[in-house]
């Protein structure tokens, strides 16, 4: 063997030396069929002081309970793996260092995610959540099959308009805090909305106005309460809310031009239009047009004893003398300038066999 | 009983594009992973994807091989990266179509980055997202193609019958439960194995474990000696920090302050490959120079602004693992093993020599990558692999109607009862005290820089630890999301996987590309210019070789 002088390159000077703390977490503990029980475990370990609540996790999972389950993958916030509630709120576990619950003394308290069944401990069932992925047909429609030549054009501005949405990782945080969900577990919801918008804004995508009728339909974007906490919790700044607000104003606009809200057919969806169709004729919302339009003449008659309530209370304007706007015609004349402002849904993207002589000039 | 025309395990960046080309062809598919397809590593890259489109400057597919040659250090296939880097382009184009949302110029083209050792700017990206990008996109065409997918099924096994082979056993880890799943043709992409080293940028499911079926089925494992080390990574947990950082101006130093990479790369400084980069900072800590077995990735010069606008995921890492914000102050980087570049040894259409058996991504050795791979080369081999491994096993399967692959039932009984051991078993280790002193052996002994005495001493621990995890114990005796029993198995593709390495390692008495011997310092084409083989041989390693081919490219002296 040769022996040469510098063998000891061979290993790092303090690779392992780390400063350690003690992190204590009350942990959910579910066996699924075999034990139904909910139970919460409180475990104390050592770990690095640049620890995550993943990485505590694997030291309880390593030197305390080896049944402990939850996911884990990519330990750097982009697999969308190891979403749970931290102290009641979704978080990504690999993206919550624990030093500052340390230092404030907090014992966290971990348990899975929200609005989805658990499977055990930790691990929740994500099926639903998929469901309703491919329910917004998540996918490019383009008309070509055969193998492309060269790119499509698109000018970064219009790839803009999609590029909170394209961040998303599908960790379900979001759905875990919907708070729609949780009254209906129907509803789409925010992740499957925030992806649907991820193609109802590319440019290259023909299925606009199908995707629209479908979000427009029973548990779609108007479902949504509002609430804002898909906001708050997306660990990627997907901002989920804000698509559906999109989804929202791009169903306005294809309406829009069609001079009727075709595409508006579920009930949050008629509740909507009225707002745009009494605002247009009279610069007010008709309140006591809100209910027959919404859920039809029908639905309203068994409405009415609640109606006459609310007239006893002095609540229902004049149905035969509707609030107007004194100058109606300025209404229209914003409603006209906001319609040549809006501009038609974009500029769909250059189609390659339009640019393929253009390209390598 | 399952049956397939095709089965793909793993559902990676490879996996995914080799069952929609399938699919594609009209057979019947279906996909096993461990993970939920978007969960896959490939979601982790960052940097981009290689392809002569010339869209920033003139380039060429001919210029893409050549580059691809020499990065390899000669060790690469001619023909099989001559395939790759002529079929790139319509590739590229292709994953646009599906829907990728690529970076683009105000031309409205797909915009192309410079990147480590490449003639022309050809990296074709999405910001710092490119491989969540490409996983999302592919995942979409899965669904719109409707391909079956076994999601979190664990393969345990590949079954050889007559030679052939008739499939995989696989653990249902939700429900728990063996299920033999056959097919015509399998096809392995499982992806890396840098969880057998204590720093690694991989994730947790980066295992080895493709390498481990395909080498106990009787498939060589080539060139497995081969393992990238990225500079930059954290202590705490190996996460990368992006080249991006040097890119746009950061200096590397020790802890004197001192910009170390002047003495070997006075002109490339920060920005020289990444081998040497790995190397310099290697010899700083192992000497002494270090700061807590790092250097520092100071960025602290180019300002607030640039920081947060310029490199924000990387600020958001660093203040996230690292507890440190590098407006304020330099990142602590280590080298972290991140790239196998060896793997199942397979031909340029991803089969191997066990008919019926293919292998694409990571897993495979095709060989493009040789003893060093570039950056972008690999996700764009995932998926040009991916693709033509997915079209040759469609194919195959549509000729050959009159075979039928059957799992015999006791091939069953007996997987069943090596999993019911290790389920039952009272006594042993746990998994993860074998799983920390392998990550330890490998980081220390077989790192960046190797000796014969160290190769030696960790081949030696390995045969013990190999030892050790005949018996291991867990605590888990469910069979319902049972993940500790997933880490008993991982544990032990990952000392196979480990086993190859060494012995390719030791037996190489020459330094080429990632394999750095200090006891044998140039590279030595006379007697090495040649793949490693590691056959699988009653439980032990067999070493053997084969000849690299070349066809335009001689070797020469590898310098930038
Ligand atoms: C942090 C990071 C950054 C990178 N950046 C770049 C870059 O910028 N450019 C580039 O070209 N390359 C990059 N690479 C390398 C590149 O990303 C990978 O080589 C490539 O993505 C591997 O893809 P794959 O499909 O082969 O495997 P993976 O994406 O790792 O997929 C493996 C699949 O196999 C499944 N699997 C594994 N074992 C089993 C089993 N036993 N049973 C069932 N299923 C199983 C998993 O569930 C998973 O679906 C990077 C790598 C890392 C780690
Ligand atoms: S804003 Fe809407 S989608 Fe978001 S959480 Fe609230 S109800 Fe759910
Ligand atoms: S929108 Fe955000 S929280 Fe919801 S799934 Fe996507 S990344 Fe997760
Ligand atoms: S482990 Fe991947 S997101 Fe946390």
């Amino acid at each position: 063997m040769a022996t040469i002088d510098n063998e000891h390159l061979t290993t790092l000077k303090g690779a392992y030396d780390v400063q350690l703390m003690e992190v204590s977490l009350r942990v959910q503990r579910f066996g699924g069929e075999e034990d139904s029980r909910r139970r919460y475990e409180t475990y104390t370990v050592e770990v690095p002081t640049t620890a995550t609540l993943l990485d505590c996790l694997d030291a309880v999972k390593d030197k305390h309970d080896g049944s402990l389950a939850y996911r884990k993958s990519c330990r750097m916030a982009v697999c969308g793996s190891c979403g749970m509630r931290l102290d009641g709120g979704a978080v990504l576990a690999c993206k919550v260092p624990m030093r500052p619950y340390v230092d404030a003394g907090h014992v966290v308290t971990v348990a899975p995610m929200g609005n989805l069944p658990v499977v055990k401990d930790l691990v929740v069932d994500m099926q639903p959540f998929w469901h309703k992925v491919r329910a917004v047909k998540p996918w490019l429609d383009t008309s070509d099959e055969a193998p492309p030549q060269t790119e499509w054009r698109v000018a970064p501005e219009q790839q803009e308009a999609i590029s909170k949405e394209s961040l998303c990782i599908m960790c379900g945080c979001c759905v875990s805090e919907c708070n729609s969900m949780e009254a209906d577990p129907d509803f789409l919801g925010p992740a499957a909305l925030a992806k649907a918008y991820r193609f109802v804004g590319d440019v290259r995508d023909l299925d606009t106005r199908d995707r629209l009728r479908d979000l427009n339909g029973a548990h779609g974007i108007w479902d949504c309460t509002r609430c804002y906490f898909c906001n708050q919790r997306c660990p990627k700044g997907v901002d989920p809310r804000d698509a559906i607000a999109k989804l929202g104003a791009e169903t306005f606009r294809e309406g829009l031009h069609d001079g009727i809200q075709t595409l508006m057919t579920d009930e949050g969806a008629r509740h909507a239009k009225v707002f745009i169709e009494s605002t247009y004729k009279g610069g007010y919302l008709r309140e006591t047009e809100l209910v027959p339009k919404t859920i039809g003449p029908l639905g309203a008659l068994k409405e009415i004893p609640f109606a006459l309530q609310l007239a006893r209370a002095g609540k229902v304007p004049n149905p035969l003398m509707p609030h107007k706007a004194k100058d109606n015609a300025e209404v229209k004349r914003l409603w006209k300038l906001l319609e040549q402002q809006t501009p038609r849904h974009q500029e769909r993207a250059l189609r390659p066999e339009d640019v393929t002589t253009a390209k390598g000039v | 009983m399952i049956r397939h025309d095709v089965v793909v395990v793993g559902a990676g960046c490879a996996g995914m594009r080799a069952a929609i080309e399938a699919k594609r062809a009209g057979v019947d598919v279906a996909v096993v992973s461990k993970l939920h397809p978007t969960r896959s590593h490939s979601g982790a890259a960052e940097g981009g994807i290689n392809a002569a489109l010339g869209n920033a400057t003139e380039d060429s597919p001919e210029s893409h091989t050549f580059d691809t040659v020499k990065g390899s250090d000669y060790l690469g296939d001619q023909d099989a990266i001559a395939v790759m880097c002529h079929e790139a382009p319509g590739d590229i184009y292709e994953l646009e179509h599906m829907g990728a949302i690529f970076t683009r110029g105000t031309d409205g083209r797909l915009a192309q980055r410079p990147f480590g050792a490449a003639g022309a700017p050809r990296t074709v990206y999405s910001a710092d997202i490119t491989g969540h990008v490409l996983i999302h996109v592919l995942y979409e065409q899965l669904l719109k193609h409707d391909v079956t997918v076994y999601e979190e099924f664990f393969a345990t096994q590949l079954v050889v019958d007559g030679g052939r082979c008739a499939g995989v056993l696989a653990w249902d880890i939700v429900r728990g439960g063996l299920h033999a799943i056959e097919a015509k043709h399998t096809i392995l992409a499982t992806g890396g194995m840098g969880r057998m080293y204590y720093g690694t940028t991989n994730a947790y499911a980066c295992t080895a474990d493709g390498m481990s079926l395909a080498w106990r089925a009787g498939v060589p494992l080539k060139d497995m000696e081969f393992m990238q080390f990225h500079p930059t990574t954290l202590k705490s947990n190996g996460v990368l920090i992006t080249e991006g950082c040097r890119g746009e101006g950061g200096y590397l130093r020790n802890a004197d302050g001192e910009r170390f990479m002047a003495s070997p790369a006075p002109n490339a400084m920060e920005l020289a490959s990444r081998d040497v980069v790995s190397r310099a900072e290697w010899v700083e800590i192992a000497e002494g120079r270090g700061v807590d077995g790092c250097v520092l990735l100071d960025l602290t010069h180019l300002g607030a602004k640039k920081i947060k606008s310029r490199l924000p995921g990387s600020r958001e890492l660093a203040i996230d693992y690292a507890g440190v914000d590098p407006i304020d102050e330099p990142i602590p980087v280590r080298p972290g093993a991140h790239y196998q570049m060896g793997g199942v040894d397979v031909d340029i259409w991803g089969e191997t020599i066990v008919p019926g058996l293919f292998a694409a991504g990571e897993v495979a050795c095709v060989s493009v990558h040789g003893a060093n791979r570039l950056g972008g080369n690999s996700l764009m081999e995932t998926i040009t692999f991916g693709r033509r491994a997915g079209q040759a096993a469609a194919e195959r399967a549509r000729e050959e109607v009159d075979v039928h692959a059957r799992i015999d039932r006791a091939a069953v009984r007996d997987e069943e009862r090596r999993l019911e051991g290790i389920l039952t078993s009272t006594e042993g280790e746990r998994p993860w005290e074998i799983r920390d002193e392998l990550a330890r052996t490998m980081y220390d002994k077989a790192g960046v820089f190797r000796t014969e005495s160290a190769l030696l001493e960790c081949r030696e621990k390995v045969a013990e630890l190999r030892e050790r995890a005949r018996r291991l114990r867990i605590d888990d005796k469910g069979t319902r999301f049972n993940t500790d029993l997933m880490s008993a198995l991982e544990l032990h593709s990952l000392l196979e996987g480990a086993d190859c390495l060494v012995t390719g390692a030791l037996a190489r008495q020459e330094s080429r590309g990632a394999h750095s011997r200090l006891d044998y310092t140039e590279r030595d084409d006379e007697r090495w210019m040649k793949h490693t083989l590691t056959w699988y041989d009653r439980g032990e390693v067999r070493l053997d070789y084969k000849p690299v081919t070349v066809t335009k490219y001689q070797p020469l002296v590898r310098s930038y």
